[in-house]
């Protein structure tokens, strides 16, 4: 075998050294296409692992349905802030603040978590999601100068978290609406605030003020995502283009049912969402009235969630089941995408959305509870 | 200069990818079962343990790599103590080192995904443990099969007796 061997180097004109170099060169060029290829997928999902662990265990402190059933049995405020304190998260802030103002903290820490922890590819997303605390406390302010609330109870509606929250807290002594929007000078609200100014004095409504920091919350997020070029920035997009999808139709549905036009809403609406495009923006804005927006949503997943509540609202004539339902969708719709991608950006929406619908039920019961003998199953009706 | 046969410089190469690619696989696995865990550890100090068994996984790949490297050196003669290789016997030391070399590649990587995926189920959920190590346990059998046809080639390709 090795004679062979030999001669079968010898005609090739080689010897056993340069065999051997050879076999080496062979094996170094394929162990590198080897470890380029494999890589790949474990560079992708690297920089996601210790966030998707660090979020799961914090999805698994949520509140189950057992425990929200507990809750809801509850007799009183009381007892439900004796409840929260059974749990760390909720006892470290109820021990200085309001119930609310408690939920308002947990839902700020969880938005600055995700900020801190999300990876590169997607961090701007959430450092765009964590300035929710500083649209949260500005609009608190603009409220508590509407309701001419003095000093002490507009510092108390202010939640300590956020980038801004030491300047929007030296504005809570500010006399006017135009004095808030003057101490915001600087910061990346100002402009946005000066220019919804003059329809705020010319209809005195704070609605204008509010709509636009909404609107920029929005597009700013959506302009964080813009240009997704992975799995977990396409889903990262489609949930936040969900989100500007609803909250525009929330919008125009509202706004048909006030007999509002186009003119009306055109200036509020954000372009470039997921499902509902510009163009069919435009129709649904265009449409007569509610029951022809939900029609022309044919062809959406929102169609027909709405057509299903279609039949309450012709009884009742309140569109807060539209509103509902949207919610719902949104919800649904994260859980979906939170088992897409479970060493990706997957666990984290999961958990987003969690801690979002956790504290939007808990505020629910928490309102329902203020008012001795609220019957459990229409808190149940209430919530997420 | 020490004299050493072809066959047993071509065990020799046999031998460093059997373990080099076997513990490269263990190598990315268990640093993807680590920072899953890690992450799970820090939210959950309860997790400590079910990290650990989750990280210590994927190495096995690295020990069947290391087992079958130790046997090349020890049977071709590189470390003393018997005749070297033929030419025949080295080129197929060359396929026992690819057979576990790769096999322990892909299995390791695998299993560490696997692990960091369930440390992540486990830390949400404690009573995912079990669930957990049975889906990780089952990239291990692609390095038993590259473990098992090593050993046969040693067997009959002149290596092992």
């Amino acid at each position: 075998m090795a004679d062979e061997f030999t001669a079968i180097l010898s005609t090739l004109g080689l010897s056993s050294e340069a065999f051997i170099a050879i076999l080496i060169l062979v094996l170094l060029v394929i162990g590198a296409v080897v470890v380029v290829i494999v890589s790949r997928p474990v560079l992708s999902i690297y920089p996601y692992l210790l966030p998707a662990a660090k979020v799961r265990a914090r999805k698994g402190r949520l509140f189950d349905e057992k425990q929200l059933s507990e809750i809801i049995e509850v007799e009183n405020s009381n007892e439900f802030v004796n409840y929260l304190r059974g749990f760390p998260d909720y006892a470290n802030h109820l021990d200085n603040h309001s119930l609310e103002k408690s939920l308002d903290i947990q839902l700020a820490e969880t938005y600055d978590l995700l900020s801190r922890i999300a990876p590169k590819d997607i961090s701007k997303s959430f450092a765009a999601l964590a300035k929710n605390s500083d649209i949260i406390n500005i609009k608190s302010l603009l409220a508590a100068k509407e309701s001419n609330l003095n000093k002490d109870a507009t510092a108390d509606l202010l939640v300590p978290a956020g980038s801004l929250y030491h300047t929007i807290e030296q504005l809570v002594d500010a006399n006017t609406v135009e004095d808030i929007v003057a101490g915001l000078d600087g910061t990346e609200y100002s402009s946005v605030l000066e220019d919804a100014l003059n329809q705020y004095n010319e209809s005195d409504l704070i609605l204008y003020l509010e709509s636009a920091l909404d609107k920029y919350y929005l597009e700013n997020l959506l302009s964080a995502t813009n240009v997704p070029d992975n799995d977990n920035t396409l889903i990262l997009h489609s949930y936040i283009g969900t989100l500007v999808d609803v909250a525009n139709l929330k919008l125009i549905i509202r706004a048909k049912a006030d007999n509002l036009n186009y003119e009306n809403l055109d200036p509020h609406m954000i372009s470039r969402g997921y499902q509902v495009k510009d163009w069919k923006l435009k129709d649904l804005m265009e449409s007569e009235n509610v029951t022809s927006i939900i029609n022309g949503l044919e062809g959406t997943d929102y169609s027909s969630i709405l057509v299903d509540s279609l039949p309450v609202y012709d009884e009742t004539g309140s569109v807060s089941i539209f509103e509902k339902a949207l919610d719902d969708y949104v919800v649904k719709y994260a859980e979906s995408l939170s088992v897409r991608n479970p060493l990706g950006i997957g666990p984290i929406i999961g958990y987003l959305n969690g801690k979002e619908k956790e504290i939007k039920n808990l505020k629910i019961i928490a309102r329902a509870k203020r008012e001795a003998g609220f019957p459990v199953s229409e808190i149940q009706e209430m919530l997420v | 200069m020490v004299e050493i046969a072809l066959g047993t410089a071509l065990a020799a190469i046999g031998a460093g990818v059997a373990i080099g690619f076997a513990g490269l696989g263990s190598g990315l696995g268990q640093g993807i079962a680590a920072s899953g865990s890690v992450g799970a550890v820090a939210e959950d100090n309860s997790m400590f343990a079910q990290g650990i068994i989750f990280t210590a996984l994927p190495e096995t790949q690295a020990i069947y790599g290391f087992l079958i490297a130790i046997l090349l050196l020890v049977f071709s003669g590189l470390l003393g103590g018997g005749e070297g290789l033929t030419t025949g016997a080295g080129l197929v030391a060359i396929g026992v080192g690819a057979s576990i070399g790769f096999a322990g590649l892909g299995s390791g990587m695998g299993q560490g995904i696997a692990a960091a995926g369930s440390v992540g189920a486990v830390v949400e959920d404690k009573g995912m443990f079990a669930q957990g190590i049975i889906f990780t346990a089952l990239p291990e059998t692609q390095a038993i099969y590259g473990f098992l046809i090593a050993i046969l080639l040693m067997v009959f390709g002149g290596i092992l007796g």
